[in-house]
């Protein structure tokens, strides 16, 4: 069987590789999904992007990575903590060890705190605040709270705008596609509990659930968060995916798969499943950009991602307190941040949709 | 005129104000501090002294042993039992076991042996106080009304008999207007109102010359006041209750204040007085044993009862009854031995020994008794039955003011009593200058501020941002100028002595070493605080004349005394570990020992500026290898969590109360069970301290000794003392006769009772 299929992948273009090249078409969705691609890689170098602490540095004699510490505290050497360093680096390694040197990340600026005068032991100054705080050649993006460089904290404030959007609705997709398809193949009794179970997880505000979580739980952060909304966010997949398994399981390949003697299990994961998963895929992207918005939602109500974290919520919730002060950028950089993600992962929802839809096909392909 | 001010102020005696959420659920906490009834007296290290033999070398508080070779001989002595020796010398033991895996094993396993025992007596008595504060009393109990009163009916003397041998002296019976009257007699104002309405408010110059003429009252005759005009107020949270005896935050509070009436009041250096609107005479028997108080003849509720001497001898027993649970109030009136009335007029009260402190545990709010005789039995808890409910709603006052509209989470309104100051078509009393008062209810602070810059309410207490950032413009003084003053309120962290990390105070002394107090006051503070240097201001009589130096961040000196403490980093981790006695629940019972490393939670409320001060001692603490997470929580929680010690460290604040024995509250070793002692606080030489300035009567030497409690206080360093909070307040260009002291511009007398509009600028 195997053979067969592999024989007719290689003769025409596949159900998937046609999505592509109708999606790369798409010069809007195009753009979102390198924005989107190009955020991920601000989230994950972010410490290289806008940190104090050095990318690299050799010190008495070792080579450090202390900007490691920004993923994991523990990885940053201890060696520094024991030399009495203070988190304070520039001033230190010179002081300390005069043949030392450093790769620095591209802004000296932290997410953590302000940066303070003399930390370069230049006589500079720290990182003004309040009013002082407007955007500037030291500060891109201005700074909030007592100096937080705004700049910094939203670099590394990417990682958790995406791994929310990701963990949630990877969370979601994973129960909503079991149930459907569950609910879909085995049809019957199966099939209409699971449905009415589907119904009830829908009457479930998310947003009252995760207030109510956040009172209950002894110290909440922000992985609560993606749980409650991976928990009760799956109701839309799994519709989708039921509809899809109730149509295709009558379909020939799948009469044939049976009569072959498979398993249920892998009639539906390995033989439905990639066929249904197009009208899928579309609610996952808007879930991303939806469980985003929640995130910065909660964060501007105060509560969202566990203090000094930094998330793009946070600095609009400061921009928010200081309104009547003017204090203009808080409000700006994360706003734009906020909608230009959600907006192209709205945009690579919506390219997907297109593109996977056989009835939207351009006749010439 | 000032009469209807004195309710609350007796409450805000009773409740020393936890300011801790900045809106009106500050002071939810109060009434179980007290509830107990005084009964607690477990000390944090005292428990389990009944199943174990203290060595009498080592009993607690002594320093005889100083040296690992002196642990190591006392355990010889008495056989290798070391727990007699932890509640004494935990570090030192610690040290001798370090390393060590056989002691370790050894002690572990007798703590676990001898725990199970401690536990139970522990836990017997944490239940038994939890009750009794959150249930009002035991469910079985039959209610009995002033069950806990100490003195019997038939104890009480003949009022002749008492008469003959009291020897009774006067004590000053007054208007507090008049009082403040005769202070600006000698007072000039600095400034003409219309110039002080065309000044900012952006130097201390300014700010006095605008205090003293927004301070001006009105003239005796009231002619330059708009006895039509309505005060719209602003408050932070919603009141729950009407009835005074249920008041518990500051809305409450504030509100009873109006429309309730007291006894006694007290005036801006907290000065205590008879209140001549509601009283005829006060004497005090020459022993001190007694108070009796004529109340006036012409004294009428809302719904036309006169009120008499009755009503608050039925007040105090309704106070007196643990099935009514009380929040507040029965701290400090608990403290009485009775309370009779003898006639109609003529009540007093009963107290057991002679203290400084006997004249406000005479403050209590009073309740119609007709209103409530026959219903508290049946519905002790005063809010559940319809009937309850009904008097919640429409309650019958005796104050100058009855509520005339409620609407939840928006707005309370009172109008002013004909039938308080007018009795039998005669003005018997001053005529309140505002006809109504509106309570807006706004909780987010920007919304508030708004209001107030629209002129949709008439004060608003400032934050420093705001004062700083968004009160200078146009838009704000166009309708509203500005003032502060000195407020007696403090921030603090609290270490909690139990915690294995604070027991030590050497490492609570590193805390306020480690931490950047001069970032607080400039960015967090706006520069506009002053450091805190103890539990006193500088400007109260009790704090010391010379004040201790406050801390400063030095972080190498930090980092020496957690090294001496036995905090170090031995395995290279990058975070300070050490070796310590544990005790998992905060009961004061030690669980085990073990080698830990420094990693704790300090617990604020979510207000964002509150978070931001812990987040910069997270961000301290960090650079010296302390790993410290900052965990908001909303207020309610914040509370139980103290109210229980469930915590390491937490961020709190505390307003004053008017004596300094308020303070006991906060740092008597019986006060961790039954009191606000949250962070277990436990010293002899305090305990017996605020002993002797309850007993002692000569005021000079009463001072001398909170100035040692004081002193005494701040080198224990159980808090690391942040800054002191001034009143800053915004008031509309209307208001007139605004006077701040050390509680604020309102609860004091005259306080708000002196506030009118001038009908000029209607």
């Amino acid at each position: 069987m195997s053979e067969n299929e592999q024989t007719t992948i290689e003769h025409s273009p596949g159900f998937w590789s046609q999505a592509w090249s109708r999606y790369k078409r798409r010069k809007l969705a195009m753009v979102a999904l390198l924005f989107i691609v190009f955020l991920s890689g601000v989230a994950v170098f972010s410490p290289m992007i806008a940190g104090t602490k050095p990318i690299i540095c050799k010190y008495k004699g070792s080579i450090y990575f202390p900007c490691m510490g920004y993923y994991y505290s523990g990885w940053e050497n201890p060696i520094f903590q024991k030399d009495k360093f203070r988190r304070v680096y520039p001033r230190n390694l010179k002081q300390k060890d005069p043949d030392s040197w450093a790769i620095w990340p591209l802004v000296y600026q932290d997410p953590y705190r302000p940066v303070r005068a003399n930390e370069w032991g230049l006589g500079e100054d720290g990182n003004p605040y309040d009013a002082q705080g407007s955007p500037s050649s030291l500060n891109l993006f201005g700074t909030y709270k007592t100096g937080f460089d705004i700049f910094a904290s939203m670099v590394h404030g990417t990682r958790i705008a995406l791994l929310v959007g990701f963990v949630s609705t990877g969370l979601s997709a994973l129960i909503g596609i079991c149930i459907g398809a569950i609910a879909g193949y085995i049809g019957g009794w199966v099939d209409i509990t699971l449905s009415r179970f589907i119904e009830v997880v829908m009457c479930v505000p998310s947003l009252v659930l995760i207030l109510a979580l956040l009172a209950v739980v002894e110290s909440p952060n922000i992985f609560h968060v993606m749980a409650v909304l991976g928990l009760t966010g799956w109701t839309g997949m799994a519709r989708l995916t039921r509809a899809e398994f109730l149509k295709l399981r009558e379909s020939e390949f799948v009469a044939a798969a049976r009569c072959l003697g498979a398993r249920p299990t892998r009639i539906m994961f390995r033989h439905i499943l990639p066929n249904s998963l197009a009208p899928v895929l579309v609610p996952i992207a808007f879930g991303i950009a939806a469980a985003i918005l929640v995130e910065a939602a909660l964060s501007l109500l105060g509560f969202g991602i566990s203090p000094p974290n930094p998330s793009w919520g946070t600095v609009l919730n400061s921009g928010r307190e200081k309104l009547q002060s003017g204090y203009w950028w808080q409000l700006l950089f994360p706003g734009i941040a906020i909608f230009l993600t959600v907006l192209a992962y709205n945009l690579i929802g919506e390219g997907l949709q297109e593109s996977t839809d056989p009835r939207l096909a351009d006749p010439r392909d | 005129m000032t009469f209807f001010r004195k309710f609350s102020l007796l409450l805000c005696f009773a409740t020393l104000t936890v300011i801790a959420s900045g809106c009106s659920r500050e002071a939810g906490d109060i009434g179980a501090a007290n509830g107990g009834g005084g009964g607690g007296n477990a000390a944090g290290t005292e428990t389990g002294a009944d199943t174990l033999e203290v060595k009498p070398n080592v009993v607690l508080g002594s320093v005889k042993i100083t040296t690992v070779a002196e642990v190591e001989q006392e355990l010889k002595d008495n056989g290798g039992n070391m727990i007699p020796l932890f509640e004494t010398v935990p570090n030192l033991l610690a040290e001798y076991v370090d390393q060590d895996a056989d002691k370790l094993a050894t002690l572990n396993k007798q703590l676990k042996d001898s725990h199970v025992k401690r536990s139970n007596l522990g836990q017997e008595k944490t239940k038994t106080t939890e009750q009794t504060v959150e249930d009002g009393g035991d469910e079985n109990v039959p209610f009995q009304l002033g069950d806990l009163v100490p003195m019997a009916d038939d104890e009480f003397p003949e009022l002749a008999d008492l008469d003959a041998d009291a020897e009774w002296a006067d004590k000053p019976v007054l208007d507090a207007m008049d009082l403040m009257r005769q202070r600006q007699e000698n007072e000039e104002a600095e400034a003409t109102i219309e110039e002080a309405m065309a000044l900012v408010n952006d130097s201390p110059v300014n700010n006095s010359k605008i205090r003293s003429a927004i301070g001006r009252l009105a003239s005796l005759d009231g002619s330059n006041a708009d006895f039509n005009a309505s005060w719209s107020r602003h408050t932070a949270g919603d009141v729950r209750s009407t009835n005074p005896l249920m008041a518990s935050s500051s809305a409450e509070f504030d509100v009873s204040g109006l429309i309730n009436f007291g006894l006694l009041g007290f005036d801006w250096t907290f000065t205590p007085y008879g209140s001549k609107d509601g009283i005829v005479s006060w004497q005090t028997s020459s022993d001190g044993l007694y108070d009796k108080i004529v109340l006036r003849d012409d004294l009428i509720w809302s719904d036309g009862t006169p009120i008499t001497a009755h009503d608050v001898e039925f007040s105090y027993k309704v106070i007196m009854t643990s099935k009514v649970p009380v929040p507040a109030v029965r701290s400090g009136t608990d403290q009485l031995l009775g309370v009779k009335a003898y006639d109609d007029r003529t009540v007093v009260f009963f107290h057991p020994d002679s203290l400084a402190t006997n004249v406000w545990n005479i403050l209590f709010p009073i309740i119609p008794k007709h209103v409530f005789e026959g219903s508290v039995a049946e519905d002790p808890t005063m809010q559940s039955s319809a009937y309850h409910v009904e008097k919640d709603e429409n309650p019958v006052t005796g104050g100058a003011y009855v509520i005339t509209k409620r609407v939840r989470g928006q707005e309370i309104t009172l109008e002013r009593r004909e039938s308080y100051h007018t009795v039998d078509g005669t003005q018997v009393r001053a005529i309140p200058y505002f006809k109504n008062i509106r309570f807006t209810i706004i909780e987010d602070p920007n919304t508030a501020l708004l209001s107030l810059k629209k002129g949709d309410i008439d004060e608003y207490q400032l934050t420093p941002p705001q004062w700083t950032d968004q009160t200078g413009d146009e838009e704000f003084y166009n309708k509203n100028t500005k003032a502060y003053d000195i407020e007696w309120v403090y921030f603090y962290f609290g270490w909690n002595n139990r915690s294995h990390f604070f027991r030590d105070v050497r490492v609570r002394k590193a805390m306020g070493l480690a931490y950047d107090h001069n970032e607080l006051l400039t960015r967090h503070r706006n520069n506009l605080d002053e450091a805190a240097r103890g539990i006193f201001h500088s400007t109260s009589p009790w704090s010391p004349e010379t004040l201790p130096e406050s801390y400063k961040q030095d972080l190498d000196l930090a980092e020496e005394l957690l090294a001496e403490a036995g905090w170090e980093d031995t395995d290279d981790d990058g975070i300070l570990d050490g070796m310590v006695f544990i005790d998992d629940g905060f009961d004061g019972q030690i669980d085990s020992v073990q080698r830990v490393p420094f990693k704790f939670t300090i617990v604020s409320s979510n207000r964002p500026d509150r978070v931001a001060m812990c987040e910069l001692l997270q961000e301290n603490l960090d650079q010296i290898g302390i790993e410290c997470s900052v965990s908001p929580v909303e207020f309610t929680t914040l509370q139980d969590r103290s109210r229980k010690h469930q915590f390491h460290a937490q961020f709190g604040g505390w307003g004053t109360g008017t004596d300094p024995d308020t303070s006991e509250n906060l740092w008597a070793t019986k006060a961790i069970d039954s009191g606000r002692n949250y962070v277990c606080y436990s010293s002899p030489e305090i305990d017996q301290l605020f002993i002797d300035g309850k007993y002692e009567l000569d005021p000079d030497k009463r001072r001398e000794i909170y100035r040692q409690i004081h002193l005494k206080l701040y080198e224990d360093q159980p808090y690391t003392w942040l800054y002191y909070r001034n009143a800053y307040f915004a008031f509309n260009k209307e208001l007139r006769g605004v006077n701040f002291s050390a509680r604020g511009p309102y609860s004091y007398g005259p306080g708000e009772s002196s506030i009118f509009k001038s009908p000029a600028m209607q």
